[in-house]
C-alpha cells in the first residue's frame, strides 16, 4: 500500500497552534521597558558625577598629581585606596556565578546576573585607577610587555605586574562570563521586542535558538568558564594584596595578606549585591524571584567572611605583638590610636562588629536593615584599604620620614565619579538587559513544574524526594 | 523527506521521546528547548561536548606561553641581581596561571562558538518564539512514508501537537 503523501497527514494532525507565554519572561522583560523618572534622575546624578570626575581628572593631568596632594612619604593615596575598593567588589560577582555554580547552589539563578554585571562594571572602575595615579598617565602602556627601541623588556618579578596580568583576565573572563550567560536570555529578548531593540537583540544573540548542539556546547562552556574562574577570582586579590606585602612596610609585610584580601573581597563583594539588588527588587517588583531565601543565604555569606576579616584583623595585631618586631608594633599601635584611629575604628565596627547582628534569624531576612548594613560594610572595606595604604605609607621605618595624609579635594571628588561611573553603567545595563537569568529562573520553573506532574500522575510517589 | 516536530512540555517527555526515536533508527533529530536541559542535549547527542578539547588546548597554550615569555625576555634583556639567574621561577608561576586562565577561557568561548554554530545567520524553519518561552520542540528528519509512525510515537509521548514543518 503506498504511504498517503506528507501533506494530507499533516492536514489530519495539526491542530490549532496555542502558543503560551512564560510568566518568566514576562516579568523579567517588563524591568526593561520603560523607566520611571526616577531612574532618569538617577542616572543625571551618576553620569554628572562621571563627568565631573572626568574633568578633574583632565585638571590633573595639565597640573601634575601634586594637586592631589601626593607628596613624600605618601605616594598612594586614596586612588589605590579606590583601586583595592573597587577589584573587591568585583569578587562577588563571580563568586557567586563560578563557585556556587559549581556547588550547584541553584538560589544563585536569582543574582548571579546582576553580580556578573556589577563585576564587569566593578574591575572596570578599578582599572582606571592603574591609569588615574600614575604621574604621566599617557606612558602607562608601559607596563605591557612589548618590542621597543629600547629592547627593554618589563620585569615580571614585580607584583605590579602580576596585578597588570591579573586585572586583565579578571576583566575579560568576567565580560566574557557575563557575555555568554547573556545570550540565550538575548534570544528571549530578541523574539519578543520591535524597533531598533530588535535589531540591536539579534545582533546580540548571535542566532541562539536554544537547539541541542547550542545548549550542549553551552552548558559545556559555563562549566569549564566556572572551572577557570574559581581559581582566577581567589588569585586576583591574592595577586593584589602581594602589591603589598611583598614589600617591607610594617604593616604590609606579612603571609596573611593574600586570604585576608579574598574574604574582605567577598565580604564586600555580596554588602554591594545587596546594596544594588535591594532598592532593584523594590522598584521593579521581583519580590517573586528574589526571596527571603536569597536574603537568608546572602547574609550567611557576609556572615561567615565578616567572621574571616575580623580574625584576620585580631590576628594582624596579635603577630605584630608576638613578633617582637619593633616597628610592627609601633605600626599597629599607631593604627588605632595614632592619627588615623577614626578610620580604623569605623574599619573594625562596620566590618567585624555590625555584621555580628546577623546572628539574629529575623535579622537575616530584614530587607531594610540588610540594606542599612551593606552600605556600613561598603564604607568599612573602603576605610579597611585606607588604613592599611595610609597608616602603613605615613608611618614607615625611619620616624623622620614620617609624614600625615589629608585626602585632596581631587582625590575625593574622583571617588565620587567613580561610584558615577559605575551606577551610570549598571543604570543603562539595566534598562538594556535582563538583570536577572531569565533562561535559568526558567529551568527552575520547569523543574518544579516536572515534579508536580511527577506527582499528579503518581500520589504514591508524594514525598520520595 | 518530511519534517515532523512535537511540541512538549516537559524535558523529560523531550528526551524519552528522542531516545525512542533514536532506538528505532530515526538519527536526523534536533531538539528546542528553552532553558539548559541535559537529559534533552544527551539523548540528541549521547558524546560528551568538543569543548572541553579546545579549553585544555587554550590552558596549555597559556601555561607554555607564560613561562616561555617570561623566561625569554629575563634572558633578552639581563639584570645581574646577586649572581643569581637571570630569570626566576616563582614569580613567573603568577603570570603563567594568569595567562593559563585567560587563553582557556578564550578558547572555551571559541569552543562555544564552533561547536554551538554561533554566530548563525539562518533561522531554522521549525524554530518559533514558542521555544523561548517555555515550550520543548523535536524535530524530526524522516521519510514521507515514516510520518504516521514518528506521529505516533511523539503523541505517545504526549505531544501537545505535531505539525509538519514546511520544507
Amino acid at each position: 500500500m503506498t504511504p498517503p503523501p506528507a501533506a494530507s497527514v499533516a492536514a489530519m494532525i495539526r491542530p490549532a497552534p496555542r502558543i503560551k507565554e512564560s510568566a518568566t519572561n514576562r516579568d523579567m522583560l517588563a524591568v526593561m521597558d520603560g523607566a520611571p523618572l526616577g531612574y532618569w534622575l538617577l542616572l543625571l546624578l551618576s553620569a554628572s558625577a562621571m563627568m565631573m570626575a572626568g574633568a578633574i581628572w583632565v585638571y590633573q593631568v595639565y597640573k601634575g598629581l601634586g594637586i592631589a596632594g601626593y607628596a613624600h612619604p605618601i605616594f598612594w593615596g586614596v586612588y589605590i585606596v579606590t583601586f583595592v575598593f573597587w577589584v573587591g567588589i568585583a569578587h562577588a560577582g563571580t563568586l557567586i556565578s563560578a563557585i556556587l555554580f559549581l556547588f550547584r547552589a541553584k538560589w544563585r539563578n536569582a543574582i548571579n546576573r546582576g553580580a556578573e554585571a556589577m563585576t564587569v562594571f566593578a574591575v572596570l572602575t578599578a582599572a582606571q585607577f592603574l591609569g588615574i595615579h600614575v604621574g604621566r598617565m599617557w606612558k602607562s602602556y608601559f607596563i605591557l610587555p612589548y618590542p621597543n627601541q629600547r629592547a627593554l623588556w618589563v620585569n615580571f618579578k614585580s607584583p605590579l605586574l602580576w596585578d597588570t596580568f591579573a586585572i586583565t583576565t579578571y576583566a575579560t573572563i568576567s565580560i566574557l562570563f557575563l557575555f555568554v550567560g547573556l545570550i540565550p536570555d538575548f534570544a528571549i529578548a530578541r523574539d519578543r521586542s520591535t524597533g531598533w531593540k530588535k535589531v540591536l537583540y539579534t545582533v546580540l544573540a548571535l542566532g541562539w535558538q536554544g537547539t541541542s548542539h547550542q545548549w550542549k556546547s553551552h552548558n559545556r562552556s559555563v562549566l569549564h568558564l566556572s572551572g577557570l574562574a574559581t581559581p582566577l577570582v581567589l588569585s586576583v586579590h591574592s595577586v593584589v594584596s602581594w602589591d603589598f606585602a611583598v614589600a617591607i612596610v610594617p604593616g604590609w609585610h606579612t603571609t596573611i595578606f593574600a586570604p585576608y584580601f579574598v574574604a574582605g573581597a567577598i565580604f564586600s563583594g555580596f554588602a554591594m549585591v545587596l546594596t544594588l539588588m535591594i532598592p532593584v527588587r523594590r522598584i521593579f517588583k521581583l519580590e517573586a524571584y528574589i526571596t527571603a531565601y536569597h536574603f537568608e543565604n546572602m547574609s550567611r555569606f557576609i556572615l561567615l567572611t565578616s567572621i574571616i576579616v575580623g580574625y584576620a584583623y585580631m590576628s594582624e595585631y596579635f603577630i605584630a605583638w608576638y613578633s617582637g618586631v619593633e616597628p610592627e608594633q609601633t605600626a599597629f599601635w599607631l593604627r588605632a590610636f595614632g592619627p588615623y584611629w577614626i578610620s580604623t575604628w569605623v574599619m573594625i565596627i562596620c566590618n567585624a562588629a555590625l555584621p555580628q547582628l546577623l546572628w539574629f534569624p529575623k535579622l537575616r531576612v530584614n530587607v531594610p536593615f540588610l540594606f542599612v548594613l551593606s552600605v556600613f560594610i561598603n564604607i568599612g572595606m573602603w576605610f579597611e584599604r585606607y588604613v592599611i595604604i595610609i597608616t602603613g605609607l605615613s608611618r614607615e621605618y625611619d620616624p623622620a620620614t614620617w609624614g600625615v595624609f589629608i585626602p585632596s579635594w581631587p582625590e575625593m571628588g574622583i571617588l565620587a565619579g567613580s561610584f558615577g561611573f559605575f551606577c551610570t553603567f549598571f543604570l543603562i545595563f539595566l534598562k538594556l538587559f535582563p538583570i536577572v537569568a531569565i533562561a535559568e529562573m526558567k529551568e527552575i520553573a520547569i523543574h518544579e513544574k516536572a515534579h508536580s506532574a511527577d506527582h499528579a500522575a503518581d500520589p504514591s510517589a508524594q514525598g520520595a524526594h | 523527506m518530511a519534517t515532523v516536530m512535537g511540541i512538549f512540555e516537559l524535558p523529560a517527555q523531550a528526551a524519552g521521546v528522542v531516545t525512542k526515536l533514536r532506538a528505532r533508527g530515526f538519527t536526523d533529530i534536533e531538539t528546542f528547548a528553552p532553558a539548559p536541559f541535559p537529559e534533552v542535549d544527551d539523548a540528541v547527542i549521547p558524546k560528551p561536548s568538543k569543548v572541553r578539547l579546545l579549553t585544555l588546548i587554550g590552558g596549555l597554550t597559556g601555561v607554555v606561553t607564560g613561562y616561555a615569555m617570561t623566561v625569554w625576555m629575563s634572558n633578552n634583556w639581563q639584570i645581574l641581581v646577586g649572581g643569581k639567574p637571570y630569570a626566576s621561577i616563582p614569580p613567573y608561576t603568577v603570570i603563567a596561571f594568569e595567562l593559563t586562565i585567560l587563553f582557556g577561557g578564550l578558547l572555551t568561548v571559541l569552543g562555544l562558538f564552533v561547536y554551538g554554530g554561533l554566530p548563525s545567520f539562518k533561522t531554522s524553519k521549525a524554530y518559533s518564539p514558542r521555544f523561548s518561552a517555555e515550550d520543548f520542540g523535536v524535530v524530526v528528519q524522516c521519510l514521507e512514508r515514516d510520518v504516521a509512525e514518528v506521529d505516533a510515537l511523539l503523541r505517545d509521548y504526549d505531544a501537545m501537537e505535531v505539525t509538519l514543518v514546511e520544507a
